[in-house]
């Protein structure tokens, strides 16, 4: 579902390590629109996932810029239309990203249930009896509903990263950023856990994905952007980039996966 | 080397039982009170060691926001001046020997700097010798007691805070809700040990006059000349202090380690 209102601007990004040594981001620059379902795909230690961290600062970049709500995030500060200083509130634009984790991230202390309404609750005051309601509608929808009072030991990983996007779900995020959301599981769990991402790509949900499942990839994904070395090499529909790839770097990693 | 323990000996330590009954009085308050100090100062300590202060972070902002990354200007932004003094507390601590500190304690700040009014209290314990070997092994336990606390934070998992403040908590929510609770499970077990340590460790506090078991031997043997035997008793109390906390301790965490595997 593409609309071309711009969510994100990302401007030249860079993050550098060692006095600049070590790029893991060298200058990425890439637009991400409502409805968008940008899969980012690459190498391991392309810097795929620091890019995805980065978005929500859970990595600080060291250059360049993240616009998000009109507003610069990578800064600590920045001056409004009157001149004055004001503080960056990561906390309020992290809410309106929601992050999925390669390890799932549950809190183990936690039924399923208070893993889903501990920050609606906490942070955004959304009434306990309105969130849980909310939350077994998001369970139902992933078929998780008969599990709210378990703990997450006693789930499935596919269970456990469902559990992780509904989570991530209930702050109502502008986008959601899956973060290689099957790379930990068994074969025979990825499907489900693809299966919840397509549905929320066919609801209209923006996306940004790293992943290894081409598959999944080509089949939802509506723009590809290739990564190397800390660096944006290709970007392109599906179509263009399986099909007709133009990077010799790009041919190469596609011939070793497909 | 005839008789290495002599029965009748014992016999002649009955005039001094309220001695002993005493000095277990005293062991078992000293070890309470430094209980309940170190865990308030370890408290202050952990907090100020893991705390987020950093006046001279408006160095390491760049012109137009961005954080400087290295330079002096970066280094100096990362300096965290409360974190600094709660470290060089617990290395201080840990790196000298408790009855040196007790003495200090005792002779230097509580003989010189301060002065105590000298009263007893439940009868018999003297308050100007009890009050400085409290406070010197609370500071102590306190220095123990911040590491094991900042020990069982930093031993959960860095997603359990990516997680959260990815959901939009701040830090001190995700302290709150997340990292606390699970980290205070994991280092129950620690400082219950560590009282079991502190019981031991408080017989250095005869040295300055407290009336523990330890010098209840003392007594007995400046009046009697016999030695072995109530250094025996002795034993007998601390391991009949010390045997039961630490299983009760054990019992504690097999009940709590049920917990994890629900």
């Amino acid at each position: 579902m593409e609309t071309g209102d711009k969510l994100i601007e990302v401007i030249d990004l860079e993050k550098h390590y060692n006095s600049g040594t070590i790029k893991a981001l060298d200058g990425v620059t890439v637009t991400i629109n409502k409805g968008d379902v940008m899969v980012v795909i690459g190498p391991s230690g392309s810097g795929k996932s620091t890019f995805l961290r980065s978005l929500n600062l859970l990595e600080e970049p060291t250059g360049g810029a993240i616009i998000f709500d009109n507003v610069d995030i990578t800064k600590k500060k920045y001056r409004d239309e009157n001149g004055k200083w004001v503080k960056v509130n990561m906390d309020l634009h992290r809410q309106k990203m929601g992050m999925v984790f390669q390890h799932f991230n549950l809190f183990p202390h936690k039924t399923i249930m208070e893993n889903m309404t501990l920050s609606p609750i906490k942070v955004k005051k959304v009434p306990e009896e309105e969130a849980k309601k909310k939350a077994l509608e998001l369970l139902d929808r992933v078929g998780l509903a008969d599990r709210a009072e378990a703990y997450p030991i006693q789930l499935s990983g596919g269970q456990k990263q469902r559990i992780a996007i509904v989570r991530a779900l209930m702050m109502e995020p502008d986008v959601m950023l899956f973060d290689e959301p099957t790379s930990a599981l068994d074969p025979e769990m990825v499907g489900e856990v693809l299966d919840v991402m397509r549905e929320l790509a066919k609801d209209g949900m923006t996306m940004v994905v790293v992943t290894h499942e081409m598959g999944f990839a080509r089949e939802v994904g509506n723009r590809i952007l290739f990564m190397s070395d800390g660096k944006l090499l290709e970007e392109g529909s599906p179509e263009e980039i399986f099909e007709t790839p133009k990077h010799p770097r790009l041919k190469e990693f596609l011939s070793k996966v497909l | 080397m005839d008789n290495f323990i002599k029965i009748d000996n014992f016999s002649r330590l009955t005039p001094y039982t309220t001695l002993f009954w005493q000095g277990t009085v005293v062991t078992v308050m000293l070890s309470l009170c430094t209980v309940a100090i170190g865990f308030v100062l370890a408290l202050i300590l952990s907090g100020m060691r893991l705390s987020h202060f950093y006046p001279l972070a408006f160095l390491a902002l760049d012109k137009d926001g961005h954080k400087m990354e290295e330079g002096w200007r970066a280094t100096l932004g990362k300096a965290n001046p409360i974190s600094f003094i709660a470290t060089a507390y617990v290395e201080i601590l840990r790196s000298t020997p408790v009855l040196v500190q007790v003495a200090i304690i005792y002779y230097g700040v509580f003989g010189s700097l301060i002065e105590l009014p000298s009263f007893t209290f439940l009868g018999f314990i003297k308050f100007e010798r009890f009050f400085p070997g409290v406070v010197a092994l609370g500071m102590n336990s306190g220095a123990y007691l911040c590491e094991i606390m900042r020990s069982g934070i930093q031993s959960i998992d860095g997603g359990q805070t990516e997680a959260a403040r990815s959901l939009g908590m701040s830090q001190l929510q995700n302290m709150r809700y997340i990292i606390l609770p699970q980290a205070i499970k994991n280092i129950l077990p620690a400082i219950a040990n560590e009282f079991v340590v502190i019981i031991k460790e408080s017989a250095i506090t005869y040295t300055i006059g407290v009336q523990d078991i330890m010098s209840a031997v003392n007594a007995v043997r400046g009046a009697t000349f016999i030695i072995i035997e109530p250094l025996l008793v002795a034993t007998a109390i601390y391991f009949c202090l010390c045997f039961p906390t630490s299983k009760l301790i054990a019992y504690f965490e097999r009940r709590m380690s049920r917990g994890d595997r629900r």
